[in-house]
């Protein structure tokens, strides 16, 4: 979907570039831009919303700007955020102007979803119909799984089983609806439920990605901030295969269109899982007040650092790069 | 007789257990849930602790420890020599962690020490799944591979022949190596045959007393 973008002058972003792989980790120090990156990718959505601007630019020479290209078959078009400050970005152009498949990437790009989970929202009931798509924060968790359980019930139950098989303590999901209002719950083996507020920070987590990752009718392109949060250092690897099911579909047995997943971490067990893919993981890297994108598999003698040790550790011992500066 | 198993994840570990019981001729029981590393250096750094932990916490009689080879040395005949070391391979390397770790550990629980059952599989875990269903897939093919500075296949290549895709599900890729290890299951001196990383685990095995 998303080819690569680039930054100039775009808050710790002065000056580099990123390419875009189907799977995104980016993993850096805090204040090293990888919640900017995905910021980009969502103003890149809203402005796409808007009338494309014309003629030329009236940003201030040196101002913010980012430019975005695109896979096939959209490769020959390019789309430049204008901004006036690091926090407003108020055009947008193409070129080339008037491209003919600018309106179908334009569709594509009202679709871009961006996700910072918060369990205490999630841990909450909802209104009964806000459950078409789940909110950043998945405050409607409850709502989703509703609509889910009624709109596609085959992917209703497929989330389900895999939810009750990584958490085998639970056999069953609860939806329960009262007077517009939903929530849900979890059953256990010998007996009762535990409501999403008395659930683990993990498995409201884990209910959140697993409806992602069933979604019907995914994003072309969903960012999820910190996907380790809360989760087990042993169950990573079935978060991994919730975001794989969303980028390689076809590894999975699905024939839909990939989702482009940009995702962060500061987990060196998540980091390890990408062990065999150095090519899905970016490093941000922190130079004083600026910060640079590179990819892990553009490291040369990556192979045989591997030989001694963990990606995780490597990454932690700052031999890849992408940790806090020290004084 | 129980045994304890540290793998690097819940595939191999649920492989190795037929695998094992295989060799032994029966079910065993294993100490739950499983050790994990992340990987090989992990392995080396947990392998003590592991140790001392089952010495003297548990009622394991035996440990369990696969490792791949990756791009090391093959473990030969010549390594059994009494006294030699391989500083490159990863069996006498495990093996000699084994032995400096129990050395220094007093008897507990009834037993001067827990035993080792070590085996490495070349290049990886997934050529020991594809014994018998691709002929070509053995050790003497890699060792060859790695002197003629033609490897007949690569790590990759034989997860993807295994999986069939190099992004595999946990339950996916826990069917398959189920899946490749039932020829295994009730005869696995072809796999010893064609892999001597795993027959020195079997000979491991038979050799902790009355594990039959």
């Amino acid at each position: 979907m998303i080819a690569s973008i680039a930054f100039r002058n775009f808050k710790a972003l002065r000056s580099t570039r990123v390419a875009l792989a189907p799977f995104n980790l980016v993993i850096g120090p805090n204040g090293s831009g990888k919640t900017s990156l995905i910021e980009a990718v969502m103003r890149l959505k809203t402005l796409s919303k808007l009338p494309v601007a014309e003629g030329e630019p009236r940003q201030k020479s040196g101002g913010p700007e980012i430019e975005f290209t695109f896979n096939a078959p959209h490769d020959g078009l390019t789309a430049r955020l204008g901004c006036i400050s690091d926090s407003v970005c108020d055009t947008l152009r193409i070129s080339p102007a008037h491209a003919p498949g600018w309106p179908a990437l334009r569709a594509d790009l009202g679709g871009l979803r961006s996700y910072a989970l918060q369990h205490e929202a999630m841990a909450g009931g909802a209104r009964r119909d806000d459950g078409a798509e789940l909110s950043p924060s998945g405050h409607n968790l409850a709502a989703v799984l509703a609509h889910l359980r009624d709109a596609a019930p085959a992917e209703y139950a497929a989330l389900t089983a895999e939810l009750l098989r990584i958490v085998p303590e639970f056999v069953g999901l609860e939806v329960r609806e009262r007077a517009g209002e939903v929530d849900f719950g979890l059953r256990l083996a010998e007996g009762g439920t535990v409501p999403a507020d008395e659930l683990s920070q993990g498995s409201l987590y884990l209910v959140a990605v697993l409806a992602l990752a069933f979604d019907p009718e995914p994003p072309c392109v969903l960012c999820i901030e910190e996907i380790d949060r809360g989760f087990h250092p042993r169950s990573l690897r079935e978060v991994r295969d919730a975001l794989y099911r969303l980028s390689h579909p076809q590894a999975h047995g699905l024939s839909r269109r990939p989702v482009q997943i940009i995702t962060t971490s500061h987990s060196p067990y998540f980091i390890d899982l990408f062990r065999d893919h150095p090519d899905e993981v970016i490093i941000s890297e922190k130079h004083g007040r600026a910060a640079q994108f590179a990819r892990l598999s553009d490291r040369a003698d990556l192979a045989d650092l591997l030989g001694g040790s963990t990606l995780g550790d490597l990454w932690f011992s700052g031999i890849l790069g992408g940790v806090p500066e020290e004084r | 007789m129980k045994l304890a198993l540290l793998s690097e994840s819940l595939v191999d570990e649920t492989a190795l257990r037929v695998l094992v019981a295989a060799v032994v001729g029966r079910p065993l029981k294993f100490a739950s849930p499983g050790f994990r590393a992340r990987g090989w250096p992990h392995v080396m750094q947990l392998l003590p602790a592991v140790l001392r932990h089952l010495h003297f916490n548990t009622d394991a009689d035996a440990l369990v420890v696969v490792a791949d080879s990756d791009d090391t040395a093959v473990h030969t005949a010549r390594h059994e020599a009494p006294g030699y070391f391989h500083p490159q391979c990863r069996l006498c390397q495990l093996r000699a962690v084994h032995r400096q770790t129990v050395k220094n550990l007093a008897p507990a629980r009834g037993r001067e020490q827990v035993l080792r059952a070590v085996g490495v599989a070349v290049p990886a875990i997934e050529a020991w799944y594809l014994c018998g269903r691709e002929a070509a897939v053995t050790e003497a093919a890699w060792i060859e591979g790695r002197e003629t500075g033609r490897a007949p296949y690569t790590r990759a290549q034989l997860k993807l022949r295994v999986y069939g895709t190099d992004r595999p599900s946990l339950p996916h890729a826990i069917a398959c190596a189920l899946r490749e290890v039932e020829r295994q299951r009730h005869d696995p001196r072809r796999l010893e045959h064609d892999f001597p990383g795993f027959a020195f685990l079997a000979a491991d095995l038979r050799a902790v007393p009355n594990i039959h």
